[in-house]
């Protein structure tokens, strides 16, 4: 009267195997569950019986025990139902006994018997390698991105007990749909005027280049740093699924074709926690927004009013590309590739120094950009003044440039890059001109080495947008401007 | 009576310096103190506690000059004010403020550019003329002014509130010590006395004391200037005051100062002329070259010479800057020109020495 079942469930963003044992014996009739399950898990007991009941499926009245081994691991979640109810089924011997030797189980059940989604069934799916998983018909398509043909999906419970009872075939996989529109990404188009901004958002695109917009209330700054994500080249396959397994780990509803194809933004507020933004959580470690944003934008509006701490954590992802998250229940590392725009007013008072609206005490504004350490400002290629626009060019009539048009540039930039790499020529050298310059600002001490390092590869970018050989002088007195709002944040 | 055996020897300025170091001692007993009787014998008649060699000591490694109302080397012009102060301490030059006219530049610590270039241009064009400039070491206004003065001419003039031993604030500390070399910076404070706010009111006063012409380049609507204001007008000393736009708060003390009867100072020779009505003559005559002096006010055509060298891109760029500081947008719709070739055109500017820029904002200099 044993019945064992395989099925998986999701500890942070990894998955881990669980294995159901269910005992069906003499006694009183009840049904207890066993194994570290939290209260959803607990739960399963009332839903496993409704959807036995509302399938047709007898119920025993009997004495039920379930096991959830390894019985040291905590287990989360709705995902376990399936594999209980027919664990439940083999142990009564309303299924054959063989029937789920070779097969893992996952899914939510309905109270109607109805299977339901799961979240992070691309973990889970790695987990239950290399059984065969049943899912849920629509996490099917999730599961097989993963496993493959090795998935199959099923919509109730009914369904699946005459499939194992060898009555009926599994149900063919929806196909995927066509690739799925680009995401509602707002146009450049809206933006006028700001051709300076607009010239930053592209070579931060076209050399993926950290960008900080400092510029007073009203200057467009998260106007920009939200088309960002547009300019951006859509993902590479496997950009794409690494993006998805982070999205599924955290729950998040994926787009209708499963992969998702467009880098993300992300725009945590500022009163985000540490956790929340690097990823973390007592015992189920889950992704944070810099872990959302891999291979996409992570937009800091007001980074000056994040928490110190916050923003320091963002230090060693930003050089790695991946935050490793330590708890007591272990360490987990999510990818953290992300492009990271950030805004903020010159001062708290936002009006900035120059047109004696400011009304911010010396204290008020060194207090402000305290904040930001010389590590962290060291991250950004691109400190860019923003000044608000020209009420002409505002009411002008005509749109700005076109997303479209920028993402072209910068698509030809990043392929002259990557030809470049491809050929493994070595970078061709500075032009005199532009290699004086340079050496002149590091020996006025305004540059220093660090500094000459990122001036020359941001120039670099530059010089790639405009499609020329050599980096000359004009493209490095670019990278220099680019940079030029260090200044106001580092008083 | 331990200390009185060191204190053997001990020069006068020691007991001035170490009365001034007793906390119950305030400026008017002080004063009071001094009126009569030398520091030594004002010391040992009072009995107060205190080790005049260690305070001594400390004054001396920090090169702190002392001096005391009557004594060799206090300053002339304080002599007959009332309110002088009774000890004085100063690093540099004590004699420093008494060889040149003077003139305080003073104004809010958060100005505008404007101010802050106003500021600077004086400075430096009264330097150049002979005169002292005086002002207070701190930031915004007081700050640019030293740093026109310092760069050449008369001796550069500082009084600040706090001992002379840790300058305030830590971010003029280089320009401190500029002035303290080629000129005098004074206070009414012993060395390791920390700056409160009280002290304050009491730095402008002494520094209203020490000035022929006040000038406040930019205010606040009651700000601090004000203080060294009404300093200087019970004393009859002059007071000017640098018209600002009617919608910048940091000219509302200004040209309220206007409004009350203050004259206006639209350049140098505003100021040189106050002080001749006052007659304070500048050494060399140099009345009649203050008028020819470098232009003041100066807007975007004070130079309309200038740029003659540039031609092409680079002249269309020079003209589109001026004194005022613009957005690399703006200059990008005034020149139509693209960004790289912007940016390498006010390199080149910069290179120059005719363009600079502040965080991004771009302005002729």
């Amino acid at each position: 009267m044993l019945a064992c079942v395989s099925s998986a469930t999701l500890t942070g963003a990894l998955g881990q195997s669980v294995s159901v044992e269910v005992h069906v014996s003499n006694g009183l009739p009840g049904f207890t569950i066993v194994g570290l399950p939290d209260a959803a898990v607990r739960e399963s007991r009332d839903r496993v019986r409704a959807a036995l009941l509302s399938s047709g499926l007898p119920w025993p009245l009997r004495r039920v025990t379930v096991n959830l081994a390894p019985s040291g691991v905590r287990k989360g979640g709705a995902g376990l139902d399936l594999a209980v109810a027919v664990g439940v089924l083999v142990a009564t011997g309303q299924l054959p006994p063989d029937c789920a030797n070779a097969l893992a189980f996952c899914g939510e059940l309905g109270l109607n018997g109805a299977l339901r989604h799961v979240p992070g069934m691309i973990a889970l799916a790695d987990a239950t390698a290399p059984l065969e998983l049943v899912v849920p018909l629509c996490d099917a398509r999730e599961a097989s991105l993963v496993r493959g043909d090795a998935v199959h999906g099923v919509s109730s419970l009914a369904e699946l007990a005459q499939i194992l009872r060898a009555r009926a075939d599994w149900p063919a996989i929806p196909p995927a749909q066509p690739a799925p529109p680009p995401p509602d990404i707002p146009d450049l188009a809206d933006v006028r005027g700001q051709p300076f901004g607009r010239h930053a958002l592209e070579v931060a695109a076209a050399g993926r280049h950290h960008l900080l917009m400092v510029g007073p209330p009203g200057s467009g700054k998260t106007m920009l740093a939200e088309r960002l994500p547009g300019l951006l080249p859509p993902l590479t396959p496997a950009e794409s699924l690494t993006v998805t397994r982070v999205h599924s780990a955290a729950g998040r509803p994926l787009p209708d074709g499963v992969l998702v194809s467009h880098p993300p933004f992300r725009a945590p507020h500022h009163s985000a926690s540490l956790v929340a933004l690097v990823g973390g959580g007592s015992w189920s470690l889950r992704p944070g927004e810099i872990s959302l944003a891999t291979h996409g934008v992570l937009f800091l509006d007001e980074m000056g009013e994040f928490p110190v701490a916050a923003l320091e954590a963002l230090r060693q992802p930003l050089e790695e590309g991946v935050i490793r998250v330590s708890r007591a229940g272990g360490t987990v590392a999510f990818p953290a590739q992300f492009l990271l725009a950030a805004a903020m007013n010159p001062c708290p008072c936002g009006e900035g120094v120059f047109d004696g609206a400011c009304r911010c005490t010396d204290a008020d504004r060194a207090r402000y950009t305290r904040r930001l350490s010389a590590p962290l400002l060291d991250r950004f290629d691109l400190v860019v003044p923003l000044a608000r626009p020209d009420p002409d060019e505002l009411l002008a009539d005509q749109p700005g440039e076109a997303t479209a048009v920028s993402a072209a540039r910068v698509a030809a930039a990043r392929a002259r890059a990557a030809a470049r790499g491809a050929a493994g020529a070595a970078e061709p050298p500075l032009h005199p001109k532009a290699a004086g310059l340079l050496a002149a600002k590091l020996r006025q001490r305004a540059l220093t080495a660090r500094g000459l390092h990122k001036v020359a590869r941001v120039a670099r970018t530059v010089a790639d947008l405009v499609g020329a050989e050599q980096v000359d002088e004009e493209h490095i007195s670019d990278a220099l401007c680019l940079r030029t709002a260090r200044q106001v944040v580092t008083r | 009576m331990t200390a009185a055996q060191g204190n053997r020897g001990l020069p006068e300025e020691a007991y001035a310096a170490a009365l001034a170091s007793v906390p119950q001692v305030g400026p008017a007993t002080l004063r009071l103190l001094l009126a009569s009787d030398a520091p030594s014998a004002a010391w040992s008649r009072s009995s107060f506690p205190g080790d005049v060699a260690r305070i001594w000591q400390r004054h001396e490694e920090k090169g702190i000059e002392v001096c005391w109302h009557g004594g060799p080397g206090y300053p002339a012009r304080l002599e007959n004010d009332p309110d002088a102060p009774a000890v004085l301490f100063c690093q540099g030059d004590p004699c420093a403020v008494s060889t040149h006219p003077t003139v305080a530049l003073v104004g809010t610590r958060s100005p505008t550019r404007y101010g802050i270039g106003v500021a600077a241009q004086f400075g430096a064009d009264l330097a150049a003329l002979g005169v002292s400039v005086v002002s207070g070491l701190a930031l915004g206004i007081d700050g640019a002014a030293h740093e026109g003065a310092t760069a050449s001419g008369a001796p550069p003039i500082a009084v600040v509130a706090g001992g002379l031993d840790d300058p305030y604030p830590r971010r003029n500390a280089r320009l401190w010590a500029r002035v303290a070399e080629q000129g005098a910076v004074y206070s009414e404070s012993p060395a390791g006395v920390r700056t409160e706010k009280w002290r304050f009111p009491v730095r402008n006063r002494l520094l209203a004391m020490l000035s022929d012409v006040v000038v406040v380049v930019e205010s606040r609507h009651r700000g601090g200037a004000l203080y060294t204001v009404e300093a200087a007008a019970a004393r009859g000393i002059p007071v000017g005051a640098v018209p600002g736009s009617i919608r910048s708060p940091t000219s509302e003390g200004t040209n309220g100062l206007l409004a009350d009867g203050c004259f206006p100072v639209c350049g140098v020779d505003d100021i040189v002329t106050a002080l001749a009505l006052r007659g304070v003559l500048l050494p060399g005559g140099a009345v009649g070259a203050a008028g020819a002096g470098p232009g003041s006010g100066a807007g975007p055509d004070a130079e309309p010479g200038g740029g003659a060298e540039y031609t092409g891109p680079d002249r269309a760029l020079f003209e589109a800057l001026s004194s005022d500081p613009v957005s690399l947008d703006h200059l990008a719709r005034v020149t139509g020109m693209e960004l790289p070739a912007l940016c390498g055109g006010l390199e080149r500017l910069a290179r120059d020495g005719v363009a600079r820029d502040i965080g991004g904002w771009w302005e002729r200099t």
